[in-house]
């Protein structure tokens, strides 16, 4: 038998073989943009999820990260004509900087109190940088003039912005797959349901948050360039905003924190909605946000393991029903709460 | 001297309505334990009422303040009863977000009703000053200080000294023991988040012939509440109250000494580093910290 050429393997590559042709479907530009959004939205929530879904730090903060990405390229491409290519590793190399710098001390808090945190710095981080007016040119933005090339990450087409977003989203997804299946996923998932076990059990529970807010921090800035180079318009308002951080959450709680393609799935749902929403009620401001509230509170109450975690057990249940056996599946990722037809 | 005189001044008098609404804040924290994201947008709705009563009837925020508390109090009963109360026994997560869900929805049902606007009354109080020597002291200002404290010291003494008061306190140190002396724990979660909200709806009342209205007001007021129960300490009144005035102080200093423009960064690193250094506050009463998650 060949171990490399099991059924999910299989699945895996036709999947992503599909994703790379996309873009020959002849999709015009909106839904070519909606299909990027999408990408970038999953990358985005999957960088949080690995945090936030994995190590259960509940952090409302990202938007610092893919800020701090947005603005590093952006300034070093403005100001000194660095490609952004380059400004992609500054942008990591400083994220993971100012993530070790807030995780450290952040990382004794719990529960709510990590999540205000991250927001208060979140808030710290917007109001600077409105203020520094000589550097990021304050609350009136910095408009990236349009130079199309490789070396500028700039385009007229949306295809190649399809692929980097695609690479960027596939990066994303191998690093949580590999954090899920390594002791790596299983010490963060030990943490996350109980730290003082996870501590009296030997687990390094420091190092291993740090490791967490170090690989999220990383990719959350990598996205934040793309979303420079994509939009060619970044401000304070846009890129450190609260509200984006609790979208990015919001992804990866619907679509199931703590698994692989979870916050893919949360994109795949949540992005045509919005953007459906967005153009058909055009006039109505705040609609689709109005929405995305309601499905949030929806999504917590009812279903608060997000949407493939209870798919999996649906399916787990109908299949041991077909058996003739009766079980009750606990699902690892969910605290070890019983999901149990009771429900 | 007299222009520091004057900040200072402006600072405790902006503070009082930052206690109003951490009181409320702290109420609900203390008590039902549950970090309400949306507070923010309880303290925007209360303003909005009270600018509907004025453009519509004419009446003065101060006159429509009776009925905002009354319907906040029942729009904060019908909040717990409807979102907060299924999901108590639930997760961190689970809180977190469907309190953040309910804010997103208010803000942006504002959003459809008033767009973005920014709104304000106009009354004939609204600029008077009392001269000091030097020192201006803004009336509405000085009425919110006043009634601030007013009602800081009637929560105390109804919660010391009624039975209501004392069952509320009952569950904030110990539900489960107060649950077996009888005490009804649902429904004093009701009321605790009742309270919660009315304080904020009369925090509204006061607020609005001071500022302005706009859908996302609340931001910018739930974030100073979450600063001043941290710094004050969760579950105490008391704390809630002085570290309200305090971070009034501080937002007026930091305005004139640092810039406007940082005023509310500073009170953010006085709140990590409290929270860092100090996560039980000024003046905690440390109960039930842990369960949301400050120990």
């Amino acid at each position: 038998m060949n171990r490399l050429l099991t059924k999910g393997n299989i699945l895996l590559i036709l999947g992503v073989l599909f994703l790379f042709m996309v873009p020959q479907f002849g999709l015009n530009k909106f839904y070519m943009h909606i299909v990027i959004l999408i990408l970038f939205y999953a990358a985005v929530s999957g960088s949080w999820n690995i945090l936030a879904g994995y190590a259960g730090q509940l952090s409302l903060g990202h938007a610092i990260f893919f800020g701090l990405g947005a603005y590093t390229s952006t300034l070093l491409l403005m100001k000194s004509g660095i490609s952004p290519w380059i400004g992609m590793l500054v942008a990591v190399g400083l994220c993971l900087l100012v993530g070790a710098l807030i995780g450290y001390p952040c990382f004794r808090l719990k529960g709510p109190f990590f999540t205000l945190a991250t927001l208060a710095f979140s808030e710290v981080i917007r109001l600077v940088a409105s203020f520094w007016k000589e550097l990021t040119n304050g609350a009136v933005g910095l408009n990236i003039p349009f130079q199309p090339g490789w070396s500028t990450m700039m385009f007229r087409s949306k295809e190649p912005y399809f692929y980097i977003a695609l690479v960027i989203l596939l990066l994303v997804i191998a690093i949580t797959y590999w954090i899920d299946r390594s002791k790596m996923g299983s010490y963060l998932v030990a943490i996350r349901e109980d730290e003082e076990a996870a501590e009296s059990l030997g687990i390094p529970i420091s190092r291993y948050k740090m490791y967490a807010v170090l690989i999220s921090s990383g990719l959350a800035g990598m996205t934040g360039v793309f979303y420079a180079q994509y939009i060619l318009f970044i401000d304070p308002e846009a890129v450190f905003n609260i509200n984006f951080s609790v979208q990015v959450a919001l992804i990866s709680i619907i679509g199931g924190m703590g698994t692989v393609l979870g916050p893919l799935i949360g994109a795949v749902l949540m992005i045509p909605l919005n953007e459906i929403l967005r153009s058909a009620f055009s006039g109505l401001n705040g609609l689709n946000f109005f929405i995305y509230g309601f499905v949030l509170i929806l999504v917590v109450s009812l279903i608060p393991n997000g949407i493939l975690p209870t798919v999996r057990n649906w399916l787990k249940k109908a299949t041991a029903k077909k058996k003739g056996t009766r079980q009750v599946v606990a699902n690892p990722r969910n605290g070890g709460e019983q999901v149990d037809s009771a429900n | 001297m007299a222009q520091l005189m004057q900040i200072i001044i402006s600072g405790i008098l902006v503070g009082g309505i930052y206690a109003l609404i951490s009181m409320g804040l702290n109420l609900i924290l203390g008590v039902v334990r549950i970090i309400n994201f949306a507070h923010g947008e309880f303290l925007m709705i209360s303003m909005y009422i009270s600018f509907l009563f004025f453009v519509t009837w004419g009446l003065d925020p101060y006159l429509s303040a009776p009925i905002v508390v009354l319907l906040l109090f029942i729009f904060g009963c019908f909040v717990q009863r409807i979102i907060i109360q299924p999901i108590l026994e639930t997760s961190a997560t689970v809180k977190i977000f469907a309190t953040l869900g309910l804010s997103i929805m208010l803000q942006n049902l504002a959003l459809m009703i008033w767009n973005a606007d920014y709104r304000t009354v106009h009354t004939a109080y609204q600029t008077s000053v009392i001269r000091l020597g030097e020192v201006a002291i803004s009336v509405p200002r000085l009425i919110a200080f006043a009634v601030a404290i007013l009602i800081a010291v009637a929560l105390f003494l109804f919660l010391q000294n009624t039975l209501m008061g004392k069952a509320i306190r009952a569950v904030a140190m110990e539900r489960r023991a107060a649950s077996l002396m009888g005490i009804h724990v649902k429904k004093i979660y009701l009321i605790a988040f009742g309270i919660g909200s009315a304080l904020v709806g009369l925090a509204g009342s006061l607020l609005m012939p001071i500022y302005y209205v706009f859908p996302t007001v609340g931001t910018l007021f739930v974030l100073t509440a979450f600063v001043v129960v941290v710094l004050g300490g969760m579950g105490s009144m008391l704390g809630a109250f002085l570290g309200g005035i305090l971070i009034g102080l501080v937002e007026a200093l930091a305005g004139v000494w640092i810039s406007p423009g940082l005023k509310e960064a500073v009170y953010f690193v006085i709140f990590i580093l409290v929270l860092l250094f100090r996560p039980s506050g000024l003046f905690s009463l440390g109960k039930g910290s842990e369960e949301v998650g400050l120990k």
